[in-house]
């Protein structure tokens, strides 16, 4: 090989860098469309200028959360049903960007396969497994 | 301004943040918050993402994740909950790696089998040093966790001065010894220096200690909500012989998918508030794609150099941490 010849570079890892790459992007949208949401809608669930005021505060999670409308922390499960509300879409657009893990490893794993690295394919697919069933174990506890 | 111009996504995206907290500070009359200077809501959010966007290229570069800075800058300077400053960490830890994952890739700077022989130690670590955080904090109460700091305050102090000491041969690390099982696993890669304008080829080497540890950093950066990229680097560079501009990245694309399982609890518990978090991971999305092409273009001693600062300081805040909460004193300053 030509000593200044640049070297190939794995397709299995360039799979999995765009497709986090992009997700990741996109999920940065839907982020900034729900900050700017929280600070203009009128009939907030969950008013954004009583939340800072409250994380600044000091107060725990807990109360932080008792104090607002909702009267109880949320769970994945609340965020869902005030998908509608800009702190929802705020969260929603985070989770977005960490759920893009999963199906960024499975299609690396599988050019890790075809390019005949069998064990890193399987270490891959068990990784993936494992980042995608972590939320449902979380919320089962 | 060159980095902008060669990624369209970028401009965009810079574009849109900037013109919504335009937006926001021009027709949102945000009231002033309590005790924070006369501040408003939206100059906190604005201001933590320029700060974001600071703390992202440093951590990219460095490869230790935003969570190391994030977090200890919050606990020592605000009041804030250390529940919603884990929470965000976490977040800051996470977002610079996840978007950097693709430039690395693009430049093969990040070693793909690298990350899947360490991605599952990791995921599997940070998953039971969370459980057993809960576990422990329930059992031995905040004097187990101080202990626990100085001991990692200790470690990283040791870990700075060995990168100290070791000098130039850390940055291209060299091998006597050919190892058979990652002979066996083709464990041999080569990558473009930018700076040396040439391929460097390197051997990994230590595979199964490396696993038992990258499983300990796992552990610990569940345990304590930090991340675990302040420790991936030195594992990759002085255990496995990895070059230090791959183990950095490495480490970068490790942490996202190791942080990607430990964010679950937080989000279940409510203790993620998006708007808190939001201007945060803006700016380590678009802070890590400056850092991520800044990388290739710089120097191993000056990456170097930056991790021995941060290892130093990272370890000075968790010793006081730790002795402040044994001793049940305050230590200024730190």
């Amino acid at each position: 090989m030509n000593k200044r010849k640049k070297p190939p570079i794995p397709i299995s890892g360039v799979v999995y860098g765009e497709i986090i790459y992009w997700c990741t992007c996109v999920s940065a949208l839907v982020v900034l469309y729900g900050t700017i949401k929280s600070f203009l809608e009128v009939d907030q669930t969950i008013p954004v200028e009583y939340l800072l005021n409250a994380v600044f505060e000091g107060r725990s999670v807990e109360a932080v959360w008792t104090g607002s409308a909702l009267q109880k922390s949320p769970d994945a499960l609340t965020y869902l049903a005030i998908l509608n509300s800009g702190e929802a879409i705020t969260v929603a657009g985070i989770a977005f960007g960490v759920l893009s893990v999963g199906p960024a490893i499975f299609f690396s794993a599988a050019f890790m396969w075809r390019s005949h690295n069998e064990f890193f394919a399987v270490t891959a697919l068990l990784s993936g497994a494992f980042a995608v069933i972590a939320p449902f174990v979380f919320f089962l506890l | 301004m060159m980095i902008s111009k060669r990624l369209p996504e970028l401009q965009l995206l810079i574009l849109c943040t900037i013109g919504c907290y335009i937006f926001l500070e021009l027709f949102v009359a945000s009231a002033a918050l309590d005790g924070l200077f006369g501040f408003t809501g939206v100059d906190i959010i604005f201001i933590s993402f320029l700060l974001s966007f600071f703390v992202a290229i440093i951590s990219v570069i460095a490869g230790v994740g935003g969570g190391v800075i994030f977090t200890p800058l919050m606990l020592a300077f605000t009041s804030v909950d250390t529940l919603i400053i884990r929470s965000t960490g976490l977040v800051v830890a996470m977002f610079s790696g996840l978007v950097a994952s693709g430039p690395f890739m693009r430049k093969g700077l990040a070693d793909i089998k690298l990350v899947f022989l360490g991605a599952l130690p990791i995921l599997v670590g940070g998953f039971v040093g969370s459980m057993a955080a809960v576990s422990l904090s329930q059992h031995l109460g905040e004097a187990g966790d101080s202990i626990v700091r100085i001991a990692l305050g200790v470690l990283l102090a040791a870990i700075a001065l060995i990168f100290i000491v070791g000098g130039a041969s850390t940055e291209y690390p060299e091998h006597g010894q050919r190892s058979k099982l990652a002979t066996k696993l083709k464990l041999r890669h080569m990558y473009w220096e930018d700076t040396l304008q040439k391929p460097v080829k390197y051997n990994v080497h230590n595979v199964k200690v490396a696993v038992i540890l990258l499983f300990a950093v796992g552990f610990t950066g569940g345990f304590f909500g930090l991340g675990g990229g302040w420790a991936v680097v030195p594992v990759l560079n002085l255990v496995m012989s990895v070059p230090l501009k791959v183990s950095a990245a490495t480490s970068g694309v490790l942490l996202a998918m190791g942080n990607s399982a430990a964010i679950w609890p937080y989000i279940n518990a409510g203790a993620l508030i998006g708007v808190v978090a939001a201007p945060w991971m803006l700016g380590q999305i678009i802070g890590g794609i400056v850092g991520a092409h800044v990388l290739s273009g710089i120097k191993a001693a000056f990456v170097r150099k930056l991790l021995i600062v941060m290892l130093f300081l990272t370890s000075l805040k968790l010793l006081s941490r730790g002795i402040e909460g044994l001793f049940n004193i305050s230590i200024p300053f730190i």
